[in-house]
């Protein structure tokens, strides 16, 4: 009791304050004259015990390398400068796989040499490089009740999409992906792979004129609906463009057809019409931007008139569909719109490195044979699958072999395209994807592994085969709408109107760039 | 033995990998008022780098050149010969280094500059004087600065200042491309940061009228009379005092002789 009394004595309110107040004092000393904060704030851990790379500030990773340049107007790819590591990815798929930085002599010319494939966006473990973002100008179309707004999916995000939902790496949502974008409020909802179709049937009718000699252009040909790889034969071998396909990439070929065969026919003003993209790929962005694109608006005579308005990448779909609380993975399937939404299972194979080789081969068989392939024609293995540079034989009746090759990633394209600079290339076709792949690797899909990986890439190409296999009609040649198309509009494969509005020339860019000398060339060859 | 870098300006792809290592090796933040890359990059109190991007005309046709713009570490530098506080000096191994402790703010080393690199914390309570360090603790180590470790096309080059100056004669004789001119081998009596580049200096941004004279040596060629001045000033004031006094002296007799005269 007398303890307590005692106690409560001492502990009177002003004792207490006085007490605060002087720990408090006491506390302000301490941290004014420096104790406890390390004085050497340059320093983590202390004097000299630590390896030397981590005496750095704090933000200073261990391993730094350097960057590709990116300039602020690249219509593809954009970087925010705040998020970059300097880790060297990018560098290093630009450098050694694409074989684009360090490739060009300096100095500069005036442009930064780019093939707006995007593969740095997709390697980038900080997202500081990313796809320029359209969204907003998507957003906008579809907010106007005066447009007409019609969008096309590529072949390869379907396999895609799904990941950014949580589903696993090669996911089929094609229905899904269609029922999400009519919630999105788009009009009308198209399948690029219709016009994969018709690119197979310009590009075998082109293939077979070159090597009866109808057309005076070269052997081999090559596929032109890698846009990226387009812009990559136009810097580094123009002399070899004469080889290219004069066909226009599948999303090309479709916005020429929205704004003048599907306007007619639904009696559409095709000023009102605002045509989306929904591509795995950012070098379409700058595709669709060619100044030459403008099929429609030639053929309209209104030159303002572009053929593709946006394009948005997987990633801004994703992005978009989540502005809008939509989940992909709990929307029912429902399909595309009649006209241009048909497909083949040729065309769905677009997405994987062999596959538009494969749907040419079989269309190819049957244009010139006019019997259907055979089953090998139907799985041709030796194009399929990871390997950098594929070759395969096809016995085609009446005609001979018919030799193709297939290439993905721009370094095993430098290869084949060295062989046919020397002369000794013994191919009709060549098959060229910029990325490594295929679509289904583009850079504008989702970055399910960091770095991409060969696990994810082969899932979603098992994905494309698989629903290749399942589908009835398999051939190109086969796609009743793509018939119907000929029938009503185009006439035939390469008939006036399909040249005005599904081929297109190219541009020598040979000149945007010092060439390197012989002997950096012969090191940076692979 | 003195340290330095050179910068080819041909070989720059304006990627701005520097820039990057800069900022995170010093800590610094990013603005997005003052850009660190690009056509309007400017340095400020957190650029201590920037490269800018100049469109230029090769023959008839449009060129692109990127120049990296950071302090140059003058061999002799008015900075540090005008700052009284002695919080800017030039270590034995290249940089220029400030020590903010030492600052009172005069902001004398921003007028002495002749390239125009120190900058304020305009926005600070406590300001410093901000500009690149050439990473003086990573040079003592024996390591790169920062931005030269980074740069992916081969820019930049650190090394002795002599080797550096051998290498600059050898690539600008060989090559007919090259401007015939290292910028900072005479600039402001030499510099530690070195450029050669195949279009002229002066279309590039850089200040081509700086003397070749190092500059501390004009103020020092005044304030070195400063002893023979003030000595010179007391001994004239202090004759003067005496010349004076000694007239006054012989005023205030004079005066005392004339009242005994006069008394007598």
């Amino acid at each position: 009791m007398e303890d307590q009394l005692q106690l409560d004595r001492k502990m009177t309110r002003r004792s207490f304050l006085r007490m605060m107040g002087g720990l408090g004092l006491a506390g302000l000393t301490v941290s004014l004259a420096g104790c406890g904060a390390s004085s050497l704030a340059g320093h983590a851990g202390g004097e000299g015990w630590l390896p030397q790379q981590y005496q750095v500030p704090g933000t200073w990773p261990a391993q730094v390398r350097g960057r590709v340049p990116v300039e602020p107007d690249n219509p593809s790819i954009v970087r925010d400068d705040e998020k970059c590591v300097l880790c060297g990815q990018c560098l290093e798929v630009c450098k050694n796989t694409q074989t684009v930085f360090g490739h060009y002599g300096l100095p500069l010319v005036d442009e930064i040499v780019c093939i707006n494939c995007g593969q740095c966006a997709l390697w980038c473990p900080t997202a500081a490089i990313t796809e320029r973002d359209d969204t907003e100008r998507v957003w906008q179309a579809l907010q106007d009740p005066g447009r007409h707004v019609v969008v096309q999916t590529a072949p390869a995000t379907r396999v895609a999409l799904g990941e950014e939902f949580g589903l696993a790496p090669g996911t089929w949502v094609a229905g899904q992906q269609v029922a999400a974008l009519k919630r999105l409020g788009f009009n009308a909802v198209f399948d690029t792979t219709f016009t994969a179709d018709l690119t197979i049937m310009e590009e075998a009718t082109e293939l077979i004129k070159r090597i009866k000699g109808d057309l005076n252009k070269p052997l081999p040909q090559f596929t032109s609906c890698s846009p990226g790889w387009v812009k990559f034969c136009e810097y580094f071998y123009p002399e070899l463009l004469p080889h290219m396909s004069s066909c226009k990439s599948p999303q090309q070929m479709l916005g020429a057809l929205a704004k003048t065969y599907y306007a007619k026919k639904k009696n559409i003003n095709p000023e009102k019409i605002f045509s989306v993209a929904v591509m795995p790929c950012t070098a379409k962005k700058f595709e669709a931007r060619r100044p030459e694109m403008n099929g429609s608006g030639k053929y309209w005579g209104n030159k303002s008139l572009r053929d593709v308005d946006a394009v948005l990448t997987t990633r801004e779909l994703a992005r978009m569909l989540k502005q809008k609380s939509i989940n992909l993975s709990k929307l029912p399937e429902e399909n595309y719109d009649q006209l241009l939404g048909k497909s083949t299972g040729g065309a769905i194979i677009f997405g994987a490195t062999g596959g538009v080789m494969e749907a040419a081969v079989r269309t190819a068989y049957y244009f010139i044979t006019e019997k259907e392939p055979p089953a090998n024609l139907l799985t041709l293995t030796p194009v399929r699958g990871l390997a950098g540079v594929k070759e395969a034989a096809v016995d085609v009746p009446g005609a001979g072999t018919l030799k193709v090759a297939v290439c993905h990633g721009m370094g095993n394209g430098r290869q084949v395209l060295e062989a046919v600079r020397r002369g000794n290339a013994p191919w009709h076709f060549i098959e060229f994807m910029s990325c490594p792949g295929g679509c289904i690797s583009g850079g504008g899909q989702p970055r399910s592994a960091v770095p991409p990986s060969d696990e994810v890439r082969l899932k979603r190409i098992e994905s494309l085969y698989k629903a290749d296999a399942r589908m009835a009609w398999r051939e190109s040649h086969e796609n009743s709408e793509v018939l119907a198309l000929y029938r009503d509009f185009l006439k035939h494969p390469m008939s006036e109107l399909a040249e005005e509005l599904l081929h297109t020339g190219y541009t020598d860019r040979g000149k945007s760039f010092k060439q390197l000398k012989a002997v950096e060339k012969a090191k940076s060859v692979v | 033995m003195s340290k330095g870098v050179l910068v080819d300006v041909t070989r720059c792809v304006g990627c701005g990998s520097c820039v990057v290592a800069c900022k995170m090796w010093n800590d610094l933040k990013y603005t997005k008022e003052i850009p660190a890359i690009g056509k309007d990059a400017r340095l400020a109190a957190e650029n201590w780098t920037v490269v800018n991007k100049v469109e230029v005309k090769k023959g008839r046709k449009s060129a692109w050149r990127f120049v990296k713009q950071q302090c140059l570490h003058c061999e002799e530098p008015a900075c540090a010969s005008a700052c009284f506080s002695r919080a800017i000096q030039k270590t034995g191994s290249g940089p220029v280094v400030y020590d903010a402790k030492l600052c009172v703010g005069c902001r004398y080393c921003m007028l002495a500059c002749p390239f125009n690199i120190p900058k304020y914390e305009w926005d600070k309570t406590f300001p410093r004087v901000r500009k690149c360090q050439m990473c003086a603790g990573r040079v003592e180590k024996g390591e790169t600065p920062a931005c030269v470790g980074v740069c992916p096309a081969g820019a930049l080059t650190y090394g002795e200042r002599e080797d550096l100056i051998r290498q600059a004669r050898e690539k600008i004789n060989g090559n007919s491309g090259y401007i015939k001119h290292i910028y900072g081998e005479k600039e402001a009596g030499g510099t530690s940061w070195l450029y050669i580049s195949d279009v002229p200096f002066e279309v590039l941004g850089f200040r081509t009228n700086v003397t070749t004279r190092p500059l501390p040596g004009y103020s020092e060629s005044i304030l070195r009379l400063t002893p023979a001045v003030g000595l010179g000033w007391g001994a004239v004031l202090t004759g003067l005092y005496v010349y004076n006094r000694r007239r006054n002296e012989i005023a205030r007799e004079e005066k005392g002789n004339n009242k005994a005269n006069k008394r007598k």
